[in-house]
């Protein structure tokens, strides 16, 4: 049994169905991240876990025991808030301790207990401060500490960097997951940043419209993905997606007709007898312009078209281009001549490309050739 | 299961509801009840139907009572408020300490109790030795018994109405004002738009949710006039309205049925008769607001 | 139109006007009070009105007539009875409003529109229609003559209510949830999260309330018959009336001591009365 289950979880707010048969398994200090484009219920999600909201239907349990019916303070959850949800009128001391407090736990072990929460977070010296007088980034460990007294089972993040620059961004990425070793306790986090995702997560969990898209190691999720929706979300530049239009298939291949192609295209998946209209996916980096002159190698992606515009960043340029129906391709590139607005030809490996169903769901092929 | 979920959130309520339904709730049914009854607290009620009402609108009290409101309210509410608009846009206009100063002195009256504007201003225009006297016999003119004379009494009750509730209407205004966006008078002074132009163009239009408020409050509480109005004229439940109910006010004329003459059914129909008239006026002033919206 | 005129010609004609009127302004607003204060911190024999001047002349004179007051009228006692009257209206209308607001605008429980719609509607209807019911039922209490006569029925105060709900309503549900996460229970959240978060909208109702009660004439009048009930609205109406045999200093250090406790909270707290003015004409 894992150590945390939920298990089947609908919710919904009137007529609007915001959770739809959410079920997932979590082991023991796991860092799992929950992500998927804000509205998507993932803090639904966390609100179930903790219980600040019941779902309509479905159970949560925390080491073998059904939470439904558990106060939100017992459940042995504690929970960070995107807006840090300081009290403004209590020290940080106070505010680190109010739930000990409120516990009518002893002075001494109050004491002890937040300064060891302080200890870890460098709070030692603005323990007596007013949220008012702390930096975002103060604050935000403030919350942490506030959680981490409690001396929880489970934590759990609900946005908890949003609020904060770019920069502090990053360096409270890598504290927290120094955080999660140093304190080796379940985390949940939620984000809607997917880079987030990948650079936190032990295993995320994709959500998208209530239902849950994919579960899996980041990287598992970046290179194989289960539909369009995960394919399209994990990876910054996002996939690129051409349609396309299935003209032969067999059991080891597939011949397509694609936007921007010049003839049709194998690609090695087999058993797609009876697709019609599909959607081939290629990463950007995956995908190379080719020079004046150069032919593409055989058997690979060929597609042409127009450059809009060129984003140079340094490390990466990244060229945009819209094909004659319209459909944008970005593609990433090394640092080489500069690219005018003309048209260009692009290519791609064949094992690179991933086929999706008008529905969104991945074609893997049946014999598995698909990866 | 449900109740008991929510039974904290009633137990918050309930004693501030408790006291809300038997000081508010119950009264004004108790009171539209006695308001069709002959009744005197003392004997049993008898059922009257409409006559108290009736006898109310008949009575010469009455009609005399509405003319002096209506003449009250045509002057005091629009004066009040342009006396207010006045002071709001000249506090408007300094800045830093004198601002405040300004401010702080134009809202003192309103600080004052308000039974204490009364008796002070009563002072003022008494006749030989009063403030105004004096000054008047600084200009050699004979000496005025101001509050003793009908034709300037309802004068008198005006100054002192809007002397204690300018500052009031002037802070509100005020905060109007700060909400307008100081782009708008810039833009505007790149127009070529005079303070004036600006004042008409641009800060009573924009103040006019507030002016709304102002207006529609100001009415309110003028309908309901009684204590200054009562003191000016030293009034007590048996003869008030002053020399020749000049200052005879619809509260006044309620209490004195009640309190004086005991008929609290009749009262009791005075007061939702008030009611009625200032719903109706209420709902005039949305109205009309809508109207101004639609134009 | 002289503004206009002003302002387009030169702009020094407009400053001048413009402190002209406001400092002329300034004394009408003042002089009244200043004229009771010149009243009664006068030379005995030197009556104002007699020998008329604009600064005070002896301060022991003033403080005499106030001992003489304290010492031989019931004005004291009418004092306490205003003091009361306030501090207990006060401390009940921030109690029960405190507690009804934070539940109508921090949580969601079957009916909770339609009874605070209920009683938003009470903020419309006028005290004339209430009073004489409230009277009756008072008086059948057996409550005439009573501190809580004259307490008790104000204490539901439908504009409190209003304006803390106002300011609760800006409280952020995170907070709320945290304290809940924290383990606080119903009350501990409104003890202490909500109210300490609520301290500035609580003050300010706290003196609007003051200046209400202690300037409220009409229902100490109506409950409080009997002199041992008198506030000190009825105190200072009976000095002024007509039969009042006091002398003119007298009646004015009456009327000045009335208007010192209301005074005192405006130099102390000028501010958060005129925010609190102001947040409820604009947002109403
Ligand atoms: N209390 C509520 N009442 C009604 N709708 C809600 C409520 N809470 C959330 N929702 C809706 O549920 C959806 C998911 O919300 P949420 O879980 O907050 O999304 P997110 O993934 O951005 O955290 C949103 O469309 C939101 O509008
Ligand atoms: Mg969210």
């Amino acid at each position: 049994m894992a150590f945390l289950e939920i298990s089947s979880v609908s919710k919904s707010f009137g007529a609007v169905k915001v959770l739809d048969d959410i079920t997932l398994e979590i082991e023991r200090g796991e860092f799992v991240v929950f992500v998927g484009p804000s509205g998507c219920g993932k803090s639904t999600l966390l609100r179930m876990i903790t219980g600040l909201d019941s779902p309509n239907s479905g159970t949560v349990s925390i080491e073998g025991k059904v939470m439904n019916d558990i106060e939100p303070a017992k459940r042995g959850t504690a929970m960070v808030f995107q807006s840090y949800a300081l009290y403004p009128h209590m020290s940080a001391y106070d505010n680190v301790s109010f739930g000990l407090r409120m516990a009518h736990t002893a002075k001494t072990l109050i004491r002890q207990r937040v300064d060891a929460a302080a200890a870890i977070l460098r709070l030692d010296k603005l323990l007596h401060r007013r949220p008012r007088e702390l930096s975002g980034g103060q604050k935000q460990r403030v919350a942490i500490g506030r959680a981490i007294v409690r001396e929880p089972r489970v934590f759990l993040f609900d946005e908890p960097l949003s609020n904060l620059d770019a920069e502090l961004r990053v360096q409270m990425r890598a504290e927290l997951i120094e955080l999660h070793r140093r304190l080796d306790v379940t985390m949940i986090y939620v984000t809607h940043d997917q880079i987030e995702a990948m650079t936190m997560a032990d295993r995320m969990v994709v959500l998208n419209a209530g239902r849950m898209q994919q579960v899996g190691r980041p990287l598992d999720l970046y290179d194989d993905p289960d539909n369009r929706f995960v394919a399209g979300f994990v990876g910054s530049p996002r996939m690129n997606f051409l349609a396309g239009e299935v003209v032969g298939a067999d059991a080891t291949s597939t011949r397509l007709l694609h936007a921007g192609g010049t003839g049709p295209l194998t690609l090695p998946i087999g058993g797609l007898q009876g697709q019609l209209k599909v959607e081939i996916g290629v990463r950007p980096d995956h995908l190379r312009i080719l020079a004046d002159g150069e032919d593409p190698p055989p058997a690979a992606i060929a597609f042409t078209g127009r450059v809009t515009f060129v984003e140079e960043l340094g490390n990466v340029t990244y060229v945009h281009i819209v094909l004659d129906d319209g459909t944008p391709i970005v593609v990433g590139a090394g640092r080489g001549p500069r690219i005018g607005t003309d048209d260009v030809r692009i290519t791609a490996p064949v094992g690179h490309a991933l086929l999706f169903a008008q529905d969104g769901c991945r074609l893997r092929g049946r014999n598995g050739t698909g990866k | 299961m449900h109740l008991r979920r929510h039974l904290p959130h009633y137990l918050m309520i309930a004693p501030f509801m408790l006291l809300f339904a038997i000081f508010f709730l119950f009264p004004i049914l108790s009171g539209f009840y006695y308001s069709f009854n002959d009744w005197n607290a003392v004997q049993p009620a008898k059922f009257v139907g409409l006559a108290n009402y009736q006898k109310i609108i008949a009575s010469r009290d009455f009609a005399r009572s509405m003319w002096n409101l209506g003449t009250y309210i045509v002057i005091t509410v629009p004066l009040g408020i342009l006396v207010a608009l006045g002071l709001a846009l000249l506090v408007d206009n300094f800045t830093g300490r004198w601002a405040h100063v300004f401010r702080g002195a134009y809202f003192l009256p309103v600080v004052l109790p308000s039974f204490l504007a009364a008796t002070i201003w009563r002072w003022i225009y008494a006749p030989n030795f009063g403030l105004l006297n004096m000054m008047l016999g600084w200009f050699g003119m004979p000496s005025v018994n101001f509050l003793n004379n009908t034709g300037s009494m309802i004068y008198c009750l005006i100054a002192v109405d809007v002397w204690a509730s300018a500052g009031f209407n002037m802070i509100i205004l005020l905060a109007g004002l700060k909400n307008i966006p100081t782009e708008l008078y810039e833009a505007a002074r790149l127009d070529g738009a005079s303070k004036w132009q600006q004042i008409i163009h641009i800060t009573i239009p924009m103040l006019g949710p507030v002016l709304f408020f102002v207006v529609t409050y100001g009415l309110i509480s003028a309908m309901q006039v009684f204590d200054k109005p009562w003191l000016l004229t030293g009034s007590s439940f048996t003869t008030y309205g002053g020399r020749g109910n000049a200052l005879l006010f619809p509260v006044m004329d309620m209490m004195g049925r009640g309190f004086g003459a005991v008929k609290f059914g009749e009262a009791a129909a005075y007061g939702f008769l008030l009611t009625l008239a200032i719903v109706m006026v209420t709902a005039l002033m949305f109205v009309l607001r809508s109207w101004s919206d639609r134009r | 139109m002289t503004a206009k005129r002003a302002s387009a010609t030169s702009p020094t004609i407009w400053t001048v006007l413009k402190w002209t009127v406001a400092i002329l302004a300034a004394v009408i607003a003042v002089f009244p009070v200043w004229w009771m204060i010149n009243v009664v911190f006068s030379e005995p024999g030197q009556p104002v009105s007699i020998n008329p001047r604009l600064w005070p002349t002896s301060l022991t004179a003033g403080l005499q007539t106030v001992h003489v007051i304290f010492a031989e009228t019931a004005y004291l006692h009418a004092y306490m009875v205003s003091v009361c009257y306030s501090v207990l209206t006060i401390a009940g209308v921030l109690l029960f409003g405190s507690a009804a607001a934070f539940e109508f605008a921090l949580f969601d429980f079957p009916g909770r529109r339609i009874i605070f719609g209920i009683v938003m509607l009470a903020l419309m209807v006028p005290t004339a229609v209430t009073i004489i019911p409230t009277y009756l039922l008072t008086a059948d209490l057996g409550w005439l003559n009573s501190m809580q006569g004259l307490v008790v029925p104000g204490l539901a105060s439908a504009f409190g209510l209003f304006m803390l709900v106002q300011f609760m309503r800006a409280i952020p549900a995170d907070m709320i949830e945290a304290a809940r996460l924290d383990g606080a229970s119903h009350l501990q959240i409104y003890w202490h999260v909500v109210l300490p978060l609520c301290r500035n909208a609580m003050v300010t109702l706290a003196i609007l309330t003051f200046m209400q009660t202690w300037g409220n004439y009409m229902w100490p009048l109506l409950v409080g018959t009997s002199p041992d009930m008198y506030t000190v609205g009825q105190i200072v109406g009976m000095f002024n009336s007509p039969l009042s045999h006091q002398t003119v200093e007298v009646v004015m250090t009456a009327n000045l001591l009335a208007a010192v406790p209301p005074l005192i909270f405006y130099l102390l707290f000028q501010r958060k009365i005129v925010e609190g003015i102001a947040m409820s004409g604009t947002k109403g």
